[in-house]
């Protein structure tokens, strides 16, 4: 074979090589190449997703200047309440000039004019000296001298403000007897004051209330409105309250603030609940994280706290009251049979809203 | 050319020479024309969603998609979903991943024990959703675990919520946000018998009542869904292609990836999470039990 000719043979071996490389790659990549959409239609995505923010400019006003009272909060019945979170309402009551004292059971610590002070003669020998007391999520039950104490304090003038939160599930009717020195006593998981607010016609629901559509920016975050033109809710438009439990009360009590077309854990019943009232020198509230430092100035939640601290430095209690409970009253503080354990308390009969369960507190 | 000719003489002469060359030939192209006569039509990919949805279980099923739009041999998806949900952005990922896939072949889920939350977002862009009466559908709903108040110990930040991600309205605020966008993505992918508003209540359904409801299509297991997306890519003649999820960790069944574990250990100070999970959230009880919720039932 001639040189010429061996070229001519490898130029054309090269050149179908080269030809068939390059169609078997172009003929790939054409293979290779995504056809995938540029884009994703996910319409949701784009349709006013982010929730307004709430109304949070407001501030909590200082008390009404009485002169010095003595607020006492319970701290002696387990009660399920720091002082942190009701730090909106001290400062309010202390920035007045008021004394707060939250009384652990034979000692109490103090903020305010009043300062530290101890006593270890009971609840009943506390309130005494004090002119407003609060209750708040209370664990133990109240005993019956207590209860009867707390009545005596509230006629004698003495301003009462009673709170509780839902209870949990695993917290209903677990009533548990403990020994205690002598003496028995009865304490569940953190309550609901439900024998002390029965005293006073007043029942806190188990379940919680909810909202899926009108709340503030989660259906456990309902409005409530003013119910009368009472005191307690002057200023007051709108409230943002925090899965409360709803009240049912008798006719000697003011539906205070209610919530509509609001749905109630437990039954899912879609309705009107009653969610603060009062009766007389007593205010009852369904819910203690409105008075919390982060939701105290939602919406009107400022005017309403400082409707409560008007109202706790405003009455006018006769001194000395409640006498101190003898002993066989089960009056004197600490641990003593409980009146009803385990039982629901008689509630009033011509209550006028929601139906409940049979939680002891 | 004389002697060349003598050589093609001595083998036969030039047809038995060129007869075995062709002979030759022919057999070496048996295999490709075994295989234009016997390959099927296309392929069907099954890929597998089991398990918590997490950053390293999602991107092994988003890599399955990614291969599934790539390969052209590949002209049907079916995703065999067993998943009570997991991480709220990686089950957003997931969901457009699947939706890309839907808009480029047929894509049907076969469940096979619970398509809930982060799991049935997953599931929503096909084109059908089979059941059986035994399995669950729904949860629709989002969940937030929320860092504590106060200043962070030991640290110093250059802003209050440096260490926290926000305040809890902040929060909650945005749990808000991904309900809606959970919620309006389930309204807008699926014919349902069911108000956004029910909806929301993050019910967790029978498969049966879940076709009642438009929440699935119909009841049938990985067969039916394999028949209906064949069907849909006019595939008579196909062959299955399986793609398995990883093995989840111990701390992935609880909806957290290796990196995230090590937060609960300190290294990492974001503590917020977002889950769209049904279920406990075993892991973040000792850390901050506290929660908030966009649903009534979880």
């Amino acid at each position: 074979m001639a040189r010429s000719d061996l070229l001519k043979g490898l130029s054309v071996f090269a050149l179908v090589v080269l030809v068939v490389v390059s169609a078997t790659v172009a003929t790939g990549t054409v293979l290779l190449e995504s056809p995938e959409p540029v884009s994703v239609d996910a319409s949701a995505y784009d349709d006013e997703l982010l929730p307004t923010p709430v109304e949070d400019d407001g501030s909590v006003e200082p008390a009404v200047d009485t002169g010095t009272k003595t607020v006492i909060v319970d701290k002696s019945h387990g009660n399920d309440i720091t002082e942190s979170e009701l730090q909106p309402l001290v400062d309010a009551l202390v920035s007045a000039g008021h004394d707060v004292r939250f009384y652990a059971g034979g000692s109490s610590s103090g903020l305010g004019t009043g300062g530290f002070s101890s006593d270890s003669s009971g609840l009943n020998a506390t309130l005494q000296s004090a002119d407003a007391f609060v209750v708040a999520n209370p664990a133990n039950t109240y005993t019956t001298g207590e209860i009867n104490g707390v009545k005596a304090f509230a006629d004698a003038g003495g301003r009462v403000l009673m709170m509780a939160d839902p209870v949990g599930p695993g917290s209903s009717g677990t009533s548990i007897s403990l020994p205690v020195g002598t003496s028995t006593g009865s304490t569940v998981n953190p309550g609901q004051p439900t024998n002390l607010a029965a005293s006073f016609g007043v029942s806190f629901g188990a379940g919680y209330l909810f909202d899926m559509t009108d709340n503030a920016n989660n259906f456990q975050r309902i409005h409530t409105q003013p119910a009368g033109n009472g005191s307690l809710t002057a200023g007051v438009d709108r409230l943002i309250v925090d899965d409360p439990t709803p009240l049912s009360v008798d006719g000697s009590n003011q539906v205070v603030a209610e919530s509509t077309d609001v749905q109630l854990s437990s039954t899912r019943q879609t309705g009107t609940y009653p969610v603060a009232a009062r009766n007389g020198n007593v205010a009852s509230v369904g819910d203690t994280g409105f008075l919390q430092p982060a939701s105290a100035t939602l919406a009107d939640n400022e005017a309403f706290v400082s409707n409560l601290a008007d109202f706790l430095a405003s009455g006018d209690k006769e001194p000395g009251v409640p006498e101190p409970a003898t002993p066989s009253g089960g009056g004197t503080g600490g641990f003593t049979q409980p009146s009803q354990p385990g039982t629901t308390p008689t509630l009033p009969s011509n209550g006028t809203s929601t139906p409940r369960n049979g939680t002891s507190p | 050319m004389s002697s060349e000719s003598g050589l093609i003489d001595r083998l036969g002469g030039p047809l038995v020479v060129f007869g075995i060359i062709g002979l030759i030939v022919g057999g070496a192209l048996v295999p490709y024309a075994w295989g234009i006569s016997t390959d099927a039509d296309g392929r069907v990919a099954v890929i597998e969603v089991h398990g918590a949805i997490t950053a390293d279980t999602a991107a092994a099923a988003m890599e399955d998609l990614r291969e599934a739009r790539q390969n052209g041999s590949i002209q049907a998806v079916v995703l065999d979903v067993n998943s009570r949900g997991g991480l709220a952005s990686v089950s957003e990922q997931l969901y457009l991943a699947v939706k890309r896939t839907s808009q480029q072949m047929p894509v049907t889920v076969a469940v096979t024990g619970s398509a809930l939350s982060g799991g049935y977002y997953t599931s929503i862009p096909a084109d059908s959703i089979y059941v059986t009466p035994a399995s669950t559908v729904g949860s629709v709903g989002v969940r937030a675990t929320l860092p504590p108040e106060g200043a962070p110990d030991n640290q110093i930040t250059t802003g209050p919520d440096k260490a926290t991600t926000g305040t809890r309205s902040d929060v909650r605020r945005r749990v808000e946000a991904l309900r809606r966008a959970f919620v309006g993505s389930v309204m807008a992918e699926r014919d349902l018998n069911l108000s956004a508003e029910e909806l929301s209540y993050a019910k967790v359904y029978s498969g049966r009542r879940g076709v009642e409801l438009g929440l699935a299509d119909g009841i049938g297991g990985l067969g039916a869904a394999i028949d209906r997306a064949t069907d849909q890519a006019d595939l008579s003649d196909y062959e299955t292609v399986r793609m398995e999820s990883p093995t989840p960790s111990t701390l992935s069944q609880i909806g957290l990836n290796g990196s995230e574990a090590a937060s609960e250990h300190g290294t990492d100070i974001d503590m917020t999470r977002y889950f769209m999970l049904h279920g406990r959230i075993d892991a973040l009880t000792t850390a901050d039990p506290i929660e908030v919720k966009a649903n009534g039932t979880q």
